[in-house]
C-alpha cells in the first residue's frame, strides 16, 4: 500500500470507523443509511465521501468488526446490511475512550497554549 | 480488471452492484424530496464522487498480494522491452550466453569430476590417497594397504586394487583386455552383486586347492559366453595362467576408474602366486595398489581423515625407505577420484576453479545487463518520476523494474536451457577424439535437472542484481528537476553504482585473461619444446608378451623375432623396442655415484637393440645397442649428455662403470646421447637418462611398445605392422597402436581443453566488459549532453569534450587494471600446477593482457567520447 495515502488514512481511518461503528449501536444498516446517519446526527459537520465510506466498511468487515448480509430494505431494495458484531463493539468502546483521551489532551494542549499567548 | 471471488474477500460484481444501490438511494431521496429525477441524477453523482475511483479502493481493501497490480507490472514490463528490441535482446542473450555456458559446464565437471564409475553407487565411498613427503600418491603398497584396512575403524570395509592390462587367451586367439587384482571384499565394498554366481570369498585371497579363480565381467560373458548360464565353474586363460569362473558382474559395471573398462577381476595375492610376484607384493615400498573404502555409518568424513592421519603416523619405519613423513589424504569417491589422472589428483581444484569462474562470469555478465537497464533507467527517470508523483510507492517501482529484470531472466534461461542440452550433447561427440592411451573414454554428461535448477537460482540471482540497481536510483531520485521539462541534463555528479560496475568486470577480465594467456602460453611453451628427437613419423605399438612368452628369455627371444621381423616390412625403416613408451610413467632411479652422500636421479628405460636408431638419435660418443649385447660382458648402458656432465665432468664417459640402485652389477657406458626430453613432456627442464639394454635384463614380462619409424603412409603401415607381428606369435597380442604425436597428446589435450575454455570464457568477458564500459560512458555522456553543450557554447573545443569524456572513461580503466593485476597475481599461484614452462607472474602475458584491455577500453570510450565533442551546443541547450 502507498505510505502517501497510509498517512491520510490514519488519522481519518480510525476516525472514520468509529463513527461508522457508533452507528450501527442501533441496529443493522446499508452503507447509504451510515452515511446519511453520521451526516445527520453530526449536524452536517462530517460528510462521509462515498469513496471513504464503503472501504472502510469493507475492512471493519475484514477486521470482523462487522458482519454483512444481503437483505430487501423497507422500500423493497436489495442492499447490503452491515451489523455490528460482538468485538466490533469491544473495539469501539476501546476507541471511544482513546478518542475521548485525545480530544482531552488537544484541548489541555489549546488551552495552555491560549493561557501562555 | 476483473476478479473472481475465489480469489478471497467479495467479487467485483458485489461491489459495483453495493455502490450502485447506494447511488440509487441517493438519487430516489433526492426525487422523494421533490427534485427533477435528471437534476437529482446529477447530484447524487457529484456528491458522490468517482464511483470508479471507490470501487477501486473498496476493493484493493481485499486484495491480499495485490496480482492485478503485479500483472499489470509485468504486463508494463513486458510492453517496455518490446519497444526495445535492441537491447532486451541483448540482455537475454548476454545472460543465456551466461548461464547456457556455466550450465554445460556444470554438467561437464559434474560428469567428469562428481559422479561415479557406472554401477557404483558412491554412497560414503571414499578414495584414500597417500601424501609422501608431501607429494601426492594414489596409490599405496600392499602391506601399508593391510595396515591401515586392519587398523581403521571409520573406514570399513576398504578395498585395494591394482588395474592391469592382461592377455585373454581364448579358442579363437588372444586378445588384450583390461582388469584388476583386487582383495577379496572388492565387490562387498562396492556393494556390487554378480548377476550369476559370487563374489570372491577370503579363502579365496590365499591360493589353495582350488586354485585361481576370476570374475568376468558382463561384456565378456556375453561376447565369449554367449550369456550361457553354467559360465561358472568353466575356465579362462588370464596371462597364460588359468583360472575359474565364480560369478559374473552386472551390466554397467566396467570398474572403479574412469574410463577403466574392466573385463575380468582376480584375487590379488593368489594371482601374485601364481605369477610369481609374491616378493614385489611383499615389499611395503612398492606402490601398487589404489584404496577406496567405505565411511562407518555415522562416520564423517573428516573423523575418518584424522583417524586415518593417526594410523599412518603410527606405521613403523621400514628399513631403507627413503620417505621421511607418510600420511594418508581422503577424497570422496568419483570415477576420477579413484586412478592416477591428472584430474584424479586435481578435481576439488578443478571443480572450484570452475565454480569461481562460473560466479565470476556470472556476475559480470549481470553487472553489464544491470548497467544498460541503467542507461535505460535515466532515460526513464522523467516516467518513474511521474508514477512517483502519482503516488506510486517505492514498492511499485521496484516491482516494475524487478518485472522488467524477470522477463528477461526467464527468457534468459530458456534460451540457456536448449544451449545447454544441446551442447551438453554435442560436447561428448567432440571430445571422442581424445582416446587418451588406448582406452576409449566415453563421457556422459547427460543434461542434469539439478544443474538445470541450479542455472535457474543463477538467473534469479542474475535478475536480482540487475532490478535492484536501477530500482534503487530511481527510489533515490529527487522528484523536482525530473518533472520540469526534461530536466535531464542536470549534472547529478557520477553514479557511483555504474562506475563499480565497469571497474569490477574491467577486473575480472583481467584476472580471466591472464588465465587464459598464460594456459596458452604454457601449451605453447609446451608444444613448441624440442623434444630432442624426431617426433614425426614414429608408430608406438604396445603389445603384451605376457601369454606368448613365459620366460624371460623366451620374452627376449620374442622381442627380437619381432623386431627383426618388422625391419623387413615396406616402408619401416627402423623398428626396436623399450619397457616404456615415450609420454608415459618412466621410473626414476638413483644413481650410486659413490664420492658425495646425495644421489643422482635419472629416468631409467630398458630398450631393445636399435633404440637409438628408432628414435632417431646419433649418439654423441659410443654406439647404438646391437644385437650382440648378449655375448658381451659387462651390461651397457646409455646416458645423457647432461648425467655424463654431472658424473665425470669435463672427462670421456665412455666406458665408464656406474652403479644403479635396484641393480646387482655395475654397468658400463656403451653410449653418451644428446640431451632429449626422451620421456616427453611436462618433465624437469633439464632430466637425465639412463638407458639399460634390454636383451641383458630382460626380466620385465608383460607389456612392451615397438617403437615402429617408418616412410610413407600411416594406413599402409599399420595393417603390415600388425599382420607381422600375429604371424609372429598370435598369442602376443597388440594392446594399442598409436603414433608418438598422438601419444604427446594425451598430455597436452587436458590443457589444451582448459585453455580453450578459459580463452573463451575470457573473450566473452572482454567482449562483456567493453560493451559494459561502453554503455556506462555513453549513459554519462547522455546524461551530461546538457553540460557539454553549455561548456562548448562557452567556448570549450571539441578536443576538450572528447578528453574530458576520454579521461573519465580511462580513469575506471585504469583501476580496473590495477585491481585485476592484484587479484590474477593472487590466484595463478593455484594455477602453477597447470603450467609448463611459464612462471604464474609471466611478465609477457600480463603485459599483453593490460595491452589488449587498454586498447579494446580506448574503443569502448573513444565513441561516445567522439559522438560527445559532436554535439551542438544550440541543440543540446534548447531540446533538452
Amino acid at each position: 500500500m502507498s505510505d502517501r495515502r497510509e498517512n491520510r488514512g490514519d488519522l481519518l481511518q480510525g476516525t472514520l470507523d468509529m463513527l461508522v461503528l457508533q452507528t450501527l449501536r442501533w441496529g443493522p444498516a446499508h452503507g447509504y443509511s451510515i452515511s446519511q446517519a453520521i451526516r445527520s446526527s453530526s449536524k452536517d459537520v462530517f460528510r462521509v465521501e462515498t469513496g471513504s465510506l464503503y472501504p472502510a466498511l469493507h475492512r471493519l468487515e475484514k477486521r470482523r468488526l462487522v458482519r454483512a448480509e444481503w437483505k430487501t430494505s423497507d422500500n423493497k431494495q436489495r442492499a447490503k446490511y452491515y451489523r455490528l458484531t460482538a468485538a466490533g463493539r469491544r473495539h469501539l468502546t476501546r476507541e471511544h475512550s482513546r478518542f475521548r483521551q485525545l480530544v482531552e489532551a488537544v484541548h489541555a494542549l489549546m488551552r495552555a497554549r491560549g493561557q501562555e499567548g | 480488471m476483473r476478479r473472481p471471488s475465489w480469489l478471497g474477500g467479495r467479487s467485483d460484481a458485489e461491489i459495483d452492484e453495493e455502490i450502485e444501490t447506494h447511488l440509487q438511494m441517493a438519487i430516489r431521496e433526492r426525487i422523494e424530496r421533490g427534485e427533477e429525477p435528471r437534476e437529482a441524477r446529477r447530484r447524487a453523482l457529484l456528491e458522490f464522487g468517482n464511483a470508479t475511483l471507490a470501487k477501486e479502493e473498496t476493493r484493493s481493501v481485499w486484495t491480499w498480494i495485490r496480482l492485478e497490480q503485479l500483472a499489470t507490472d509485468l504486463q508494463i514490463g513486458a510492453r517496455i522491452l518490446w519497444r526495445a528490441p535492441a537491447l532486451s535482446a541483448a540482455a537475454s542473450v548476454l545472460i543465456a550466453l551466461v548461464i547456457g555456458g556455466n550450465t554445460t559446464i556444470f554438467s561437464m565437471v559434474h560428469g567428469v569430476l562428481a559422479k561415479p564409475a557406472p554401477g557404483v553407487v558412491a554412497d560414503r565411498l571414499v578414495t584414500l590417497g597417500w601424501v609422501t613427503d608431501g607429494e601426492e600418491h594414489p596409490a599405496g603398497s600392499f602391506p601399508h594397504y593391510l595396515q591401515v584396512a586392519a587398523a581403521s575403524k571409520t573406514v570399513s570395509p576398504m578395498l585395494a586394487f591394482e588395474f592391469q592390462r592382461f592377455v585373454l587367451t581364448t579358442r579363437d586367439g588372444s586378445y588384450a583386455i583390461q582388469g584388476a587384482n583386487v582383495s577379496t571384499n572388492y565387490f562387498d565394498t562396492l556393494a556390487i552383486r554378480p548377476i550369476a554366481g559370487r563374489a570372491f570369498n577370503e579363502r579365496e585371497g590365499r591360493l589353495d586347492a582350488s586354485g585361481l579363480v576370476a570374475v568376468i565381467s558382463h561384456r565378456l560373458w556375453r561376447e565369449q559366453f554367449a550369456e550361457s548360464r553354467d559360465v561358472v565353474g568353466q575356465t579362462v586363460i588370464v596371462n597364460g595362467h588359468v583360472a575359474t569362473i565364480i560369478g559374473v558382474a552386472p551390466p554397467p559395471f566396467r570398474g572403479v576408474m574412469f574410463g577403466e573398462g574392466s573385463d575380468v577381476w582376480l584375487p590379488l595375492v593368489a594371482y601374485a602366486q601364481v605369477d610369481r610376484r609374491s616378493a614385489e607384493l611383499a615389499n611395503p615400498l612398492a606402490p601398487f595398489f589404489v584404496m577406496i573404502g567405505r565411511l562407518a555409518p555415522g562416520v564423517s568424513r573428516s573423523e575418518a581423515q584424522a583417524e586415518l592421519a593417526t594410523i599412518a603416523k603410527q606405521m613403523p619405519r621400514v628399513p631403507g625407505d627413503p620417505v621421511r613423513s607418510r600420511t594418508i589424504q581422503l577424497f570422496p569417491y568419483s570415477a576420477t577420484a579413484a586412478g592416477d589422472s591428472l584430474v584424479a589428483q586435481r578435481g576439488p581444484w578443478f571443480l572450484a576453479m570452475f565454480s569461481i569462474i562460473t560466479a565470476l562470469t556470472l556476475l559480470i555478465v549481470c553487472a553489464n545487463v544491470a548497467n544498460l537497464m541503467l542507461a535505460r533507467a535515466v532515460v526513464r527517470s522523467r516516467e518513474m518520476a511521474v508514477r512517483q508523483s502519482f503516488g506510486a510507492s517505492h514498492a511499485r517501482i521496484v516491482t516494475i523494474f524487478a518485472a522488467e529484470a524477470l522477463a528477461i531472466a526467464a527468457t534468459a534461461w530458456a534460451a540457456a536451457a536448449i544451449f545447454a542440452f544441446w551442447t551438453t550433447r554435442a560436447l561428448p561427440r567432440l571430445m571422442q577424439r581424445f582416446d587418451g592411451d588406448g582406452s576409449r573414454i566415453a563421457f556422459d554428461f547427460t543434461p542434469d535437472w539439478q544443474v538445470l535448477g541450479y542455472a535457474m537460482l543463477l538467473a534469479l540471482a542474475g535478475t536480482a542484481i540487475v532490478g535492484a540497481a536501477p530500482a534503487i536510483r530511481t527510489c533515490r531520485q529527487d522528484l523536482q528537476p525530473l518533472l520540469k521539462a526534461g530536466e535531464q541534463g542536470v549534472v547529478q555528479g557520477r553514479s557511483t553504482v555504474s562506475s563499480g560496475l565497469v571497474v569490477l568486470q574491467l577486473a575480472f577480465s583481467v584476472l580471466l585473461l591472464t588465465s587464459a594467456g598464460l594456459a596458452y602460453r604454457s601449451l605453447s611453451v609446451l608444444t613448441a619444446r624440442d623434444l630432442g628427437f624426431d617426433t614425426d613419423k614414429l608408430l608406438l605399438v604396445t603389445i603384451n608378451t605376457r601369454a606368448a612368452a613365459p620366460t624371460p628369455d623366451a620374452n627376449a627371444m620374442l622381442l627380437a623375432t619381432m623386431v627383426e621381423r618388422l625391419r623387413g616390412v615396406r616402408g619401416v625403416t627402423a623398428a626396436s623396442y623399450a619397457r616404456r613408451p615415450v609420454q608415459s610413467w618412466w621410473s626414476v632411479e638413483p644413481i650410486a655415484t659413490g664420492t658425495d652422500g646425495k644421489p643422482l636421479l635419472a629416468e631409467f628405460n630398458l630398450v631393445g637393440p636399435g633404440y637409438l636408431a628408432a628414435m632417431g638419435v646419433r649418439p654423441l660418443a659410443g654406439r647404438d645397442f646391437d644385437d650382440r649385447e648378449a655375448d658381451r660382458g659387462a651390461i651397457p648402458v646409455a646416458v645423457n649428455q647432461h648425467l655424463a656432465a654431472a658424473l665425470w665432468p669435463g672427462q670421456p664417459a665412455i666406458g665408464r662403470t656406474l652403479r644403479l640402485r635396484s641393480l646387482p652389477q655395475p654397468v658400463v657406458v656403451a653410449a653418451v646421447v644428446p640431451n632429449a626430453f626422451y620421456s616427453g613432456y611436462g618433465r624437469p627442464s633439464d632430466p637425465n637418462f639412463v638407458f639399460v639394454s634390454a636383451s641383458r635384463l630382460p626380466q620385465q614380462l608383460g607389456e612392451m611398445t615397438l617403437f615402429v619409424r617408418y616412410s610413407g603412409a600411416l594406413d599402409d603401415i599399420v595393417p603390415a605392422v600388425s599382420r607381422t607381428l600375429r604371424a609372429v606369435d598370435d598369442r602376443a597380442p597388440i594392446v594399442y597402436a598409436r603414433t608418438l604425436s598422438e601419444q604427446l597428446q594425451s598430455l597436452t589435450w587436458p590443457i589444451h581443453a582448459l585453455a580453450i575454455l578459459l580463452a573463451s570464457f575470457a573473450v566473452a568477458s572482454l567482449l562483456i566488459a567493453t560493451i559494459g564500459q561502453y554503455a556506462a560512458v555513453a549513459f554519462t555522456m547522455r546524461r551530461r549532453t546538457r553540460d557539454f553543450g553549455v561548456r562548448m557554447a562557452l567556448g570549450a573545443s571539441a578536443d576538450d569534450i572528447r578528453v574530458a569524456v576520454l579521461r573519465e572513461g580511462l580513469g575506471l580503466t585504469a583501476i580496473g587494471l590495477a585491481i585485476g593485476g592484484a587479484l590474477s597475481l593472487a590466484t595463478a599461484a593455484a594455477l602453477r600446477s597447470m603450467l609448463f614452462g611459464v612462471t604464474p607472474t609471466d611478465a609477457r602475458t600480463y603485459a599483453g593482457v593490460f595491452a589488449l584491455l587498454a586498447a579494446a577500453s580506448l574503443v569502448a570510450c573513444y565513441i561516445p567520447a567522439r559522438r560527445a565533442s559532436r554535439i551542438d551546443p544550440m541543440l543540446a541547450l534548447r531540446e533538452l
